[in-house]
């Protein structure tokens, strides 16, 4: 399959940023958060698969998300994440930074 | 870090396998869950699969990410590294069994020494809470005193202590022990008699158990019912030890009884395996109460009030335990007060003058948590000496074998080049040498720590004399585990930081290339300092300062055990008889011990006998103030002089110079007028311009002034150690005794003509016809004695001699090695230089020379430590001056002769070179 041009690339951090987001909604493993991000975003952010496994490890030994096994909603074993208090927390502080970002960058472009 | 992260590592260190499953599993859902999204466009099962696991990417990348980011990294990582380090030291077998013995030798010698200090200087006593326990007595003297002295107190006697008891407010309670453990013989008195050899026995008071919250293992403790009356409670509590050696650990032991000289004591206790008393070292094995004192000390009463103050029986160690919220400062302020009453009560008709002197008495107040101990005097500093000495001996050690270990390095610089290629960072290479060097020197440790043990046992028996035991109890506990473990440790790393940052610095493309000429330690000509050359240099300083050490202690020594003495010290032999405690009447003594003179006399060979009431060599003295008749004693100068009553012929026998007059006869015995002889240094004190002869003196003891006439003056003598400086000195007869102590019991001197080890049989044989009640005498020649009371010194002098030996071992293996290696990375030069023409001579001095400059750098930087080394140790040394040239010298040469001989192979070797081979050699 040919990379799609319309997929972006995802910073690391926003790649945490936006699974962060994702978790708010309730628990969920990584193949519905992928595709939640990815429905959301109307396909524009398809998150790389080989990124994401990694963040949602790296994002639980920083104590902001924890996971549990528990059945999906086909019947098989699958590891849930859910968002903890320090993770939600964490989440404000993004996005936060992150409009902080989105408005610089957008006042810099606007410049003439 | 936080707990969480914390359960995390180690979730992931255990379960590691299990949760590689999960993280497996996890992964496989999510390619399977795509697969399925992908079956809605593509028919095809199997290409929806495979389009999933394309989508997904490399799955083992993943796995490996997600790994790191579980952060269990350095803890696998140090597994492995293990496994790696064990993996290298198996394949050089030779090498590491030399780096570990030498490392076990090292850590091995500190662990023996710590083991000792721990014992005397650091732990507690094995107790409830140590540290509520004080000393009202001194803690660091052992022994019985008779008589006056002001200032702190050494001892308490048993009335003072009974007041203490009762009077005190500070303390929960109080505990009186006898401070030194006389070897009485002990029967076990069972269906076989005959089992009498001596034990150390001591006597407590009631309260000695409970106040220490020691618990017996069987049976119980007496209480303090025992002190209320006197030889009503004839009942022991025996130690550990005693009862596994000589009750074979029957454990019917209690209610069996033993026979203490002649009374009879129920067993009704055994002390737990690690208590030994208050005294560290003196390790009793019975404690009796203090009231069946008349029982083991008998003839004598040392209980009760006595009629002169001036004259008590101090002999007790009293211990406190304060009681809760009550500070040292607070018990001694209260003590102060109570001791302050307790002796204004005795001072009833005393002059104005005795009083104020009389009540001059204090009792210091110390913490009492280690105990009492006359170690910590006799062996606190050559401890503390030995501990620097080993501890130089395990840094030379580590030198050597970081040479060693850097030498390895540079051949394995292909393989750690292919390493970084591979992409391993610096930090994880030092990581990974470094642990090789920690587990060298781990079982290093481990070795060292069995080694320590053995090496105690030897110590312990080389300061041990016959007369005077060192029971120390030297198991390994978790001090000294923890010791080794951190020294260990600390080897590893030092020996192991050079090697390690070797390793970091690899030129890749030369290495790889195999055009490398890097050499470890001597890239002199490269620029950089050669490590390995600095190594060696510190390490001839180091030890340079240990030979000069170990040699002081040597000549020290010898100057020790060839001191005169002053009188003929390998013609005599001394033993002592204590007729009183054996159930003679005092009356009976004076005939008694005349009649053993005569028979020992008897003996063919036997040049002459005579006696001493303070035994040479012993320790115990008499010390009086001493006045002249006609001389106004000047204020404030210390009249007092040391004194003993001496039988007939003393000087004679003794083989003491007469200087001036007579000696002490037979005629002399008796109730008439008493004469005296006085030494030299009493000569010149007391009549610096007139001949004393013929002079009255008085001496001023406890019991009134008793007067003697000097009838002769004779040399110097060394009375109790070979250190002793020249005292006053007077001698009266012992047959006209000054006082009444001469019941004390005497020292038989024995002058033969041959070896005096000789006569033992012929002269035990007689006393025993003598005198049968007196068991078997203890005898010893004047040159034994006089090596017993050089234990310490002997001791300090054969182990910083054989460091000594054992650091230059060392540092001539380490310069082989550095030598070998930088002539060997010289060929090419050395082909160059015998290609145009050198001679031989030439080569072999350019080696040398090489050598030699590491010596003289390493002597350069080693003599100012020899002088601060020589001063720390000047207060041990006898007859030198730290400062000592011959030692010097010889240290100095000595080294050079190292610097010689660790090269001469390694030149020897570059003379051989052939310039042909040497040249097209890269």
């Amino acid at each position: 399959m040919a990379p799609d041009s319309s997929r972006l690339d995802l910073l690391q951090g926003t790649l945490d940023l936006l699974i962060l987001r994702a978790l708010r909604s309730g628990a969920m493993h990584g193949w519905a958060v992928s595709e939640r991000i990815q429905q959301i975003s109307q396909d524009v952010l398809r998150v790389n698969q080989g990124s994401l496994y990694p963040a949602l490890h790296r994002l639980e030994h920083r104590g902001w998300i924890k996971a549990e096994w528990g059945v999906s909603e086909l019947g098989r074993r699958a590891r849930f994440y859910s968002l903890t208090v320090s993770g939600r927390k964490q989440l404000e502080i993004e996005a936060v930074n992150w409009s902080k970002l989105t408005d610089a960058i957008a006042r810099v472009l606007r410049m003439a | 870090m936080r707990w969480k992260d914390y359960s995390l590592r180690l979730r992931a260190l255990f379960f590691r396998r299990r949760m590689d499953e999960e993280l497996h599993e996890e992964l496989q859902f999510h390619i399977d869950m795509q697969a399925r999204k992908n079956q809605r466009n593509e028919s095809n099962t199997i290409e929806a699969k495979r389009q999933a696991r394309l989508e997904f990417g490399s799955v083992v990348r993943t796995t490996e990410e997600c790994r790191e980011e579980r952060g269990i990294s350095s803890i696998e990582i140090a597994a492995s590294d293990l496994r790696f380090a064990l993996r290298m030291l198996r394949k050089s077998p030779g090498f590491a069994a030399v780096a570990i013995l030498t490392l076990a030798l090292g850590i091995g010698a500190n662990t023996a020494i710590f083991s000792v200090i721990n014992s005397v200087l650091l732990s507690n006593l094995p107790v409830r809470n140590p540290q509520q326990l004080v000393f009202l007595t001194n803690p660091d003297e052992q022994g019985f005193e008779i008589g006056f002295g002001d200032g702190d107190r050494d001892f308490v006697t048993y009335p003072e202590f009974q007041q203490l008891e009762r009077n005190n407010q500070v303390f929960s309670g109080l505990l009186a022990a006898s401070n030194f453990t006389s070897r009485i013989p002990v029967e076990l008195q069972t269906s076989d008699s005959g089992n009498n050899a001596p034990a150390h026995v001591s006597l407590i008071s009631g309260s000695y158990f409970s106040v220490l919250g020691v618990t017996p293992i069987l049976g119980r403790a007496f209480g303090t019912e025992v002190d209320k009356l006197r030889d009503a409670n004839p009942v022991a509590v025996i130690s550990y030890a005693f009862w596994r050696e000589r009750f074979g650990g029957a454990s019917d032991v209690i209610g069996r009884r033993i026979r203490v000289l002649n009374t009879s004591y129920e067993v009704v206790g055994v002390a737990p395996p690690r208590f030994h008393g208050e005294t560290v070292g003196a390790n009793p094995d019975i404690w009796v109460p203090l009231t069946m004192q008349s029982e083991s000390f008998p003839g004598h009463d040392y209980l009760s009030q006595e009629a002169n103050p001036f004259r008590k029986a101090e002999w007790l160690q009293a211990m406190g335990r304060l009681k809760p919220g009550i500070t040292l400062a607070q018990a001694k302020a209260s003590i102060e007060v109570e001791f302050h009453q307790m002796m204004e009560a005795q001072t009833g008709g005393m002059s104005a003058r005795d009083k104020r002197q009389f009540l001059n008495q204090h009792l210091a107040v110390t913490p009492g948590s280690h105990g009492a101990s006359t170690l910590r005097g006799d062996f606190g500093k050559p401890l503390q000496i030995l501990m620097v000495v080993v501890g130089l001996v395990l840094l030379i050690a580590c030198a050597n074998i970081a040479n060693i270990l850097l030498a390895r390095s540079a051949a394995r610089q292909k393989e750690i080049s292919i390493r970084v290629a591979l992409g391993a960072g610096g930090p994880r290479l030092f990581r990974q040498v470094l642990t090789e060097s920690i587990l060298l020197a781990a079982i290093g440790g481990a070795v060292g720590l069995l080694l320590g043990r053995w090496a105690d046992v030897a110590l312990l028996r080389m300061v041990s004399s016959t007369s005077n035991q060192v029971r120390l109890d030297l198991h390994p506990d978790s001090t000294i585990l923890a010791f080794t473990l951190g020294v260990s440790l600390l080897t590893g790393i030092l020996f192991g930081l050079a090697p390690a940052l070797q390793a970091t610095h690899v030129d890749l493309n030369s290495v790889l290339k195999g055009t490398s000429r890097s050499v470890a330690g001597t890239t002199a000509r490269s620029g950089g300092v050669p490590s390995g050359k600095i190594l060696v240099i510190a390490q001839v300083a180091l030890s340079l300062s240990l030979l000069v050490v170990a040699g002081l202690f040597v000549r020290s020594f010898r100057n020790l055990s060839e001191t005169q003495l002053g009188y003929d010290r390998d013609h005599l032999l001394e033993f002592f008889v204590d007729p009183l405690s054996y159930g003679y009447h005092p009356t009976e003594i004076p005939a008694l011990d005349q009649s053993i003179l005569l028979r020992i006399d008897a003996i063919p060979g036997v040049a002459g006998a005579t006696l001493i009431d303070n035994p040479l060599m012993s320790g115990r003295d008499s010390n009086s103030p001493v006045t002249i008749e006609g001389q106004k004693p000047s204020p404030g100068d210390d009249a007092h002089a040391r004194w003993a009553m001496v039988g007939p012929n003393f000087f004679s026998t003794t083989g003491i110079p007469i200087l001036e007059g007579r000696e002490i006869t037979d005629g002399d015995s008796g109730n008439g007028q008493r004469v005296g002889v006085i030494n030299q240094t009493m000569a010149r004190k007391f009549f610096p311009h007139s001949n004393p002869v013929g002079q009255r003196a008085f001496v001023h003891t406890t019991s009134g002034q008793a007067p003697f006439i000097i009838v002769g003056v004779v040399q110097d003598s060394k009375q109790h150690s070979a250190k002793e400086k020249a005292l006053p000195r007077f001698y009266v007869p012992y047959f006209n005794p000054i006082g009444n102590d001469w019941t004390a019991g005497a020292a038989i001197i024995v002058r033969t003509a041959g070896d005096p080890s000789s006569f033992l049989s012929a002269i035990r044989s007689v006393v025993k016809q003598a005198a049968p009640n007196l068991p078997t005498v203890a005898m010893e020649t004047m040159n034994q004695r006089l090596s017993d009371s050089l234990v310490t010194d002997r001791m300090i002098a054969d182990l910083s001699g054989a460091f000594g030996m054992l650091a230059v071992v060392l540092v001539c293996i380490g310069l082989y090695g550095v030598m070998a290696y930088a002539t060997s990375g010289r060929t090419n030069e050395i082909g160059i230089r015998i290609a145009l023409g050198a001679q031989r001579s030439g080569i072999l001095w350019l080696i040398l020379r090489e050598s030699l400059l590491l010596v003289l750098i390493g002597a350069a930087i080693g003599v100012p430590l020899v002088f601060a080394a020589g001063k720390w140790i000047s207060s041990l040394l006898f007859g030198l001056q730290p400062a000592d040239p011959v030692a010097l010298a010889f240290a100095i040469a000595l080294m050079f002769v190292i610097g010689v001989l660790a090269s001469y192979i390694p030149a020897r070797r570059a003379t051989r070179v052939d310039p042909m081979v040497a040249l097209r050699q890269e």
